[in-house]
């Protein structure tokens, strides 16, 4: 106990500091709230999760009812405001926390995997209580769910779940020591808040994401296809640099002057054009380490 | 007085000579093609503008010259799509000459944006001139989303 390095000693002090903190932030709860909530605002942009759960063609923001096109039939993203009736206005952190990590809703039924909780599984605690914290600070809207249109066999909750055992773990992310902090934030962003795998991931012929292929592209999503990104220089974005890949997410300028329509217009838009400049850096060194595809 | 009539009559004589031209001889691969090298042209000033404003290379006073440049050629967008000229590779697509409506209005845009991006420089405020560069881009994407196929 009488060096300052031994692992009790640091004990202590982190003990009293977080008792510090917390009598802090019973002191201004206000001011916390306030801090929680703008920082879960930069998150919702960071979980891209303004564009699915907004219908097109000026829905209410973050109620729902936005097609999404699958080979298995037709979802619609559910109301996600405070509303008691119609959104989530009456789930607690927990339930919160289980959808996002485990893929169940507060009834404890499966979530289908239109809702990419294969990625969210990642995120924190900290960053997903954020969210629900500006989510709730939110206007309620009183928005029914409109109910899937799926192919008969899919169409089950039970179904879902048969999916989940077979390709889902729920499993936090953890920090690579090996890599730097800049890697480490990127891949946090990419393979799990940004959820960019869920439609540049090849998948299987269930739906499952092929992680061996990560981000190698998917010929077959949606209306069309979603390119490679990984650093495959003729296939890929192997002759991007950093900032290329930085201010095409700022922007959405293509590194030959170009502006790429199609969906990836409305993620620039609503989700990484808000990061900022370091976000988007980590992504871009996360990207530019990956394996050529 | 006379002499300046005559410069006019003549100039007109051009003019005329060289649309009548144009009409007789662009055939549709020329209007493509010309339609190609001049979004080519607009490309060029953008990425350029950008690696000035990433502060990739200094600006040496170019930075207003690609604002004019795209300011001007922007002007030329609505006669780069005669009617007939989706031919080959092209990829413009029908929507153009089916809604020429809206699409008189895409084009009309970036011309607007081009012009705000141009004064942007002029006015040498970095925070406005980024702004106007992301919404001269949102533009460009608002006519590629509906009016040109994608890559896929």
């Amino acid at each position: 106990m009488t060096t300052s390095a031994s692992p009790k000693t640091e004990d202590v002090r982190s003990g009293a500091a977080a008792w510090l903190a917390a009598l802090c932030l019973a002191a201004t709860p206000a001011g916390a709230d306030e801090a929680e909530r703008s920082q879960g605002e930069y998150l919702l942009h960071a979980g891209g999760c303004i564009t699915c759960h907004t219908a097109e063609d000026g829905g209410a923001p973050l109620a729902g009812g936005r097609a999404i096109q699958s080979p298995f039939g037709v979802f619609y993203s559910p109301n996600i405001t405070p509303d008691n009736e119609t959104g989530i206005g009456a789930w607690s952190d927990e339930d919160f926390l289980r959808a996002f990590w485990e893929g169940v809703n507060p009834a404890g039924e499966h979530y289908f995997p239109s809702f990419p909780y294969t990625s969210y599984t990642g995120a924190s605690r900290e960053d997903l209580l954020a969210i629900k914290a500006y989510l709730f600070g939110l206007e309620p809207v009183d928005q029914p769910n409109r109910e899937h249109e799926l192919t008969p066999v899919i169409a089950s909750r039970f179904a879902a779940g048969v999916w989940k055992s077979r390709y889902f773990e729920a499993r936090r992310f953890e920090p690579d020591p090996a890599q730097d902090e800049q890697w480490n934030r990127g891949a946090y962003l990419v393979r799990h808040l940004g959820h960019c795998g869920e439609c540049h991931t090849p998948r299987n012929r269930f739906g499952a994401l092929e992680y061996e292929r990560e981000l190698a592209g998917n010929p077959e999503f949606g209306d069309g296809s979603v390119p490679n990104i990984t650093p495959n220089r003729d296939e890929g974005i192997g002759r991007w640099s950093a900032s290329d890949i930085d201010y095409f997410l700022e922007t959405g300028m293509l590194p030959d002057g170009d502006f790429s329509g199609g969906s990836m217009g409305a993620v620039i838009e609503d989700n990484t054009s808000h990061l900022s400049r370091e976000d988007r850096r980590a992504i871009a060194a996360y990207l530019r380490s990956l394996q050529a595809q | 007085m006379q002499r300046k009539i005559v410069a006019t009559v003549v100039a007109a004589a051009i003019t005329l000579g060289i649309s009548i031209q144009v009409v007789a001889e662009t055939t549709p691969e020329d209007a493509r093609d010309y339609r190609g090298s001049v979004m080519t042209a607009l490309r060029g000033h953008i990425g350029a503008s950008s690696m000035i404003l990433r502060g990739l290379v200094e600006d040496n006073g170019q930075l207003l010259n690609h604002a004019e440049s795209l300011a001007n050629t922007a002007l030329e967008l609505k006669n780069l799509f005669p009617a007939g000229s989706n031919v080959g590779e092209s990829k413009a697509l029908p929507a153009i000459w089916e809604q020429q409506e809206k699409f008189a209005e895409a084009i009309k845009a970036t011309v607007d944006a081009t012009a705000a991006f141009e004064d942007a420089v002029v006015g040498g405020d970095a925070e406005a001139i980024g702004a106007a560069f992301r919404a001269m881009g949102q533009s460009c994407r608002g006519c590629h989303d509906n009016f040109r196929q994608s890559e896929d």
